[in-house]
């Protein structure tokens, strides 16, 4: 199989995954209503679609680490920021009660993003999730649900719940150190961080293509994951930071007679 | 804020005369011995450069021998950027911190005093090595195994690694008193996002102190355990790996180019817009980029490893990250450019190497990213093409920098201004001889000279522009000898400065010069980023145009300083973990985790030592409910805790020992050794520290005294525990194997 053979025919259009999405979109739309925010929601969605069904997701199943990695960064940290910023603001939310989130909670949803990195990443569990569709479910969903949980203090939807920025810069480093120290692990350490990529059973046939065509042995493919999981994950966290930084900057800069740069930020998330 | 007033101890060393600069606690006092003593320091590194230029004069040159050139570097290096460079910059920022937050003085005074000393003895004692068998000769970074016993068989790289510790440490605790201080003692108004921007970089530059230094500290410790125990770490003939000693040092080494630039960046952002007589442009975004080049300079070592052989993906990966760290850096180079434009510029010594720096960190920086892209590295790397780029940005730019700050700050330090004219004369031999000496090192570099060589053939125009490189050190030395001179006498007899003599607008400029013992009679009021101008032209005043608000969070003093200190701790201890992880993987002869260690036994005294954890807080509740009975009775237990601890590990080692397992076994015991031996020292630390905490406590008053130490010390001994759980998991019950 070529490249461009695999590309085109590797999509597998999940029927669960496609009826998740639009059951979203329907609640979204007839609880929160469509407005410019919803683009962050459909954003989110096209990218857990995407990474779900596409040969990405073809790849991650038995195929290529590195494959697997990029599926779970993005569930973990792309999907579910896009999510709940897609929810700030609008009126229902605001109906909800909310009180200022306690240090405990804060230390759980910040334990929740790190040992959804960790636990999956202990060789055994690893493995098993690759072989076995139910806990690969499992493991899907959680990644979701940990990933919301980590991100609610930073983007909470209720402002009230948000921590201060300067504590969402302390929180978004310290996850970011740990998501690094993983990712050094896992780049460096000899192979089997994940066993069941060592040796994949070729169900699509397109493993000549893998290691021949792409040139893609099993050491390279755990060092990419390693790096995946090191650089470019660090890189979110970091956006975050910045963004965090502008958000403490422009709260406290007003000029008179503009728009306060704080009631603009606020519209915007 | 007024608490900390009353608290900090009057400076009695004020009352001696010259001993009483021995054991003064005044941060003024501590900032200029930093300085007098860096500069001595970059006198003797001026003349080790001196020595290199002479020897590399003329091709097959014999000035010096080959092990004296190779020591001679090795100083030069480590000289100028631990004795030097860093300390100059927390000089300046211990004497001008608490002035430009109206503070009385830092923090920790007596920490900062202890910060001083531990620089100028660990200088000594690098400096000890040369009468003691020799000089360190492996470069300023020591790589693996040239470093090792069997290929540096002096004392040298001992001395280095022990000065290096001593020095550590004092810069730890500098930056955790800067941190401390920034915290918790700014004047009323003085928010955060007000602090003038030298304070600003400073502050998380600490941060990035506290971050990279335990990187050090663990290679160096890991050395020295090789060179001094027999053990393997880093020689890759008994198992061990030459690469890790990169890893982990390049991990310190890259933050701790961008701690001796941001220091520097402040500096400048202080002086551009005082003789530009504008407010800086783009305040937000100057802090914020510091923010993020401190984040990204930990994601970009290994782009000193591009030849290493790390493979196209680790290369590519650092390749991009490398690159895009140059997009904070000129966000400020364009926001300091910006800040001059429009501008009503004075041309001022300090305005003048300021406006240097700029041009100078540019072209540092450029060849800088060149280096980013890893097929140009392989053709350049250790070639003259890097030591032309480094002494770009470090010399061009934090130097520069610094010049800036001493013409700016001087007249506030001393009461007298340093002489204008004196000062063009120093910066022209400085442009000259600086650009002379350093421009042509590119072209020796892309010619293939390669650095560190005590001499090179006679190739075209190898020799001639050597020569020309030469000539321009010792311009450059001449301008270093014009500024000693100018501050000479400028002590003696220079015109006297007013409280602010350069219309300057931070705090430091509302007292006189040089500030009292206490720094103000009066702190002006704060509502914006510039007081001074505020106060002198209140119809226009900054917070008419543009408010700065915004409420803070309030910090503890003591708790920040620990905090601090156990994030440091915390990246030593990672280092060690990674270092045993890496160790440990694969297949080797000799001991191992499971065939040597009982995890069952460790385990109890495990539980022992988590239960002083919960014994202490129980101690702490008890403390804090006034019932210091039993306040002292859980204490006791806690100590006693931690002695079956400490024994259980002992009676461990004891049992190795009996199995002819010692840290030069095998690098399972290595490892195990360092990694179980370090958390042991941190638990016979802290139970030290419990001890004196209940020694005070058995006082008549002393339960009620020790209060503010108490939570401090809980949280140390918290810290300890968490690790130990780190520990023990990934050692004896092997969850990440």
């Amino acid at each position: 199989m070529t490249t461009h053979q695999f590309l085109t025919s590797a999509w597998e259009a999940n029927p669960l995954v496609i009826a998740l999405c639009v059951v979203v979109l329907v609640i979204y739309g007839w609880r929160i209503r469509f407005s410019a925010r919803s683009g962050f929601l459909i954003a989110g969605l096209v990218l857990s679609a995407l990474v779900l069904v596409s040969p990405v997701d073809a790849l991650a199943n038995g195929y290529l680490f590195s494959a697997h990695m990029l599926q779970h960064l993005v569930l973990l940290l792309v999907v579910p920021p896009l999510i709940l910023l897609s929810l700030g603001g609008s009126s229902v939310v605001k109906r909800l009660a909310g009180r200022a989130i306690s240090p405990m909670a804060i230390l759980t949803c910040w334990l929740a993003g790190l040992g959804a990195m960790w636990i999956w990443h202990v060789p055994s569990l690893c493995s098993a999730a690759t072989q076995s569709p139910a806990i690969h479910r499992v493991q899907y969903v959680s990644l979701l649900a940990m990933g919301t949980m980590f991100w609610w203090p930073i983007l909470a939807p209720r402002r009230e719940q948000r921590i201060s920025p300067f504590a969402g810069i302390a929180y978004l480093f310290s996850a970011c150190l740990g998501c690094t120290v993983l990712g050094i692990i896992l780049t460096f350490a000899p192979l089997g961080a994940c066993p069941a990529y060592l040796s994949p059973s070729d169900r699509l046939g397109i493993l000549a293509l893998i290691r021949d065509g792409w040139g893609f042995t099993p050491e390279k493919d755990q060092q990419l994951g390693g790096l995946l999981m090191w650089v470019p994950a660090c890189m979110v966290y970091l956006a975050g930071i910045i963004s965090q930084l502008v958000r403490w900057y422009g709260e406290s800069a007003e000029e008179p007679g503009e728009v306060p740069i704080r009631v603009l930020l606020e519209r915007m998330s | 804020m007024s608490e900390s007033i009353a608290k900090v101890p009057h400076d009695e060393s004020l009352e001696h005369g010259l001993l009483g600069w021995v054991g003064t606690i005044d941060h003024k006092r501590i900032g200029i011995l930093y300085l007098v003593t860096t500069l001595g320091f970059f006198l003797i590194g001026g003349v080790e450069a001196l020595l290199i230029r002479i020897q590399l004069a003329r091709p097959e040159n014999n000035f010096l021998s080959p092990e004296v050139y190779n020591q001679i570097f090795t100083m030069h290096g480590t000289t100028m950027i631990f004795l030097v460079v860093m300390p100059a910059l927390i000089g300046f920022a211990n004497y001008f911190i608490p002035l430009m937050i109206g503070a009385r003085d830092m923090a920790f005074p007596r920490l900062n005093a202890m910060s001083y000393w531990l620089l100028l003895f660990g200088g000594l004692l690098l400096h000890f090595s040369l009468v003691a068998g020799g000089a360190p000769s492996a470069g300023w970074f020591t790589y693996a195994p040239l470093s090792e016993t069997p290929f540096s068989s002096t004392k040298g790289t001992d001395y280095w690694v022990l000065a290096l510790l001593v020095m550590g440490v004092g810069s730890v605790a500098s930056a955790i008193n800067i941190i401390a201080t920034v915290l918790t003692l700014r004047a009323p108004g003085l928010t955060i996002r007000r602090l003038p921007l030298f304070v600003w970089m400073v502050f998380v530059n600490s941060i990035l102190i506290i971050l990279a230094m335990p990187a050090l500290n663990a290679s160096i410790v890991m050395l020295l355990i090789d060179r001094q125990l027999d053990a393997h770490f880093f020689l890759p003939a008994n198992g061990g790996s030459a690469l890790i000693w990169q890893h982990f040092f390049w991990t310190f080494g890259h933050p701790e180019v961008y701690i001796m630039a941001l220091p520097a960046f402040g500096m400048i952002s202080e002086v551009i817009p005082v003789f530009s007589r504008k407010p800086i442009f783009g305040y937000e975004f100057v802090a914020a980029s510091t923010v993020a080049i401190s984040i990204l300079s930990f994601g970009v070592w290994a782009h000193h490893m591009f030849a290493v052989g790390l493979g196209y993906q680790g290369n590519l990966f650092f390749a991009a990250s490398s690159m895009l760290i140059a997009i904070p850096t000129g966000v400020k180079i364009f926001n300091w450019i910006a800040t001059m434009w429009g501008g009503s510029i004075r041309f001022t010594t300090a305005m003048l190497f300021a406006m240097a720096f700029l041009v100078e960190f540019v072209i540092g920086g450029l060849s800088g990213v060149m280096f980013a892209v890893a097929p140009i590295d392989w053709a350049l790397t250790d070639s003259y093409f890097v030591v032309a780029h480094f002494h770009y940005v470090l010399f061009g730019g934090t130097l520069f920098a610094m010049m800036a700050g001493t013409y700016y700050w001087f007249p506030k330090m001393s009461g007298r201004m340093l002489s204008e004219k004196w000062g063009r004369v120093q910066f022209l031999l400085l442009l000259v001889g600086f650009n002379m000496t350093f421009f042509v090192q590119h072209f020796l570099g892309m010619m293939g000279m390669p650095r560190r060589v005590f001499t090179y053939p006679d190739l075209p125009y190898w020799g001639a522009l050597n020569m020309i490189s030469t000539v321009g050190a010792f311009i450059m030395g001449a301008g270093m000898l014009v500024l000693v001179g100018n501050i000479v006498m400028s002590l003696l007899r220079g015109e006297r400065a007013g409280d602010n003599p350069w219309n300057a607008w931070t705090l430091e400029w509302a007292t006189t010069s040089p500030p009292p013992e206490h720094n103000f009679d009066r702190v002006p009021p704060v509502q914006g980023r510039r007081p001074l101008w505020d106060l002198a032209n209140p119809d226009k005043a900054d917070w008419k145009f543009k408010k700065v608000e915004g409420g803070d969070p309030s910090f503890g003093k003591n708790r920040t300083c620990m905090f601090s200190f156990l994030v440091s701790e915390a990246v030593f201890f990672i280092m060690l973990i990674l270092s045993y992880l890496y160790f440990n993987s694969g297949k080797f002869g000799g001991p191992t985790a499971s065939s040597s260690l009982d995890a069952f036994k460790t385990g109890i005294y495990t539980i022992c030592l988590l239960a002083s954890s919960f014994t202490i807080w129980l101690a702490e509740k008890y403390h804090h409910r006034k019932q210091f009975a039993a306040f002292r009775g859980w204490l006791v237990v806690t100590i006693l805790l931690g002695v079956v601890f400490m024994a259980g590990q002992g009676a461990e080692y004891v049992g190795l020992f009996d199995r002819g397992i010692t840290v030069s076994t095998n690098l399972f015991a290595t490892s195990f050794f360092t990694l179980t031996g370090f958390h042991g020292l941190h638990v016979c630390v802290g139970l030290v520290a419990l001890a004196i905490l209940l020694g005070l406590a058995m006082a008549r008053d002393g339960a009620k005294m020790i209060a503010p130490a108490l939570g401090t010390i809980g949280l140390y001994w918290h810290f300890v525990d968490v690790v130990w759980i780190v520990v023990f998991s990934v050692v004896y019950l092997k969850i990440l194997s």
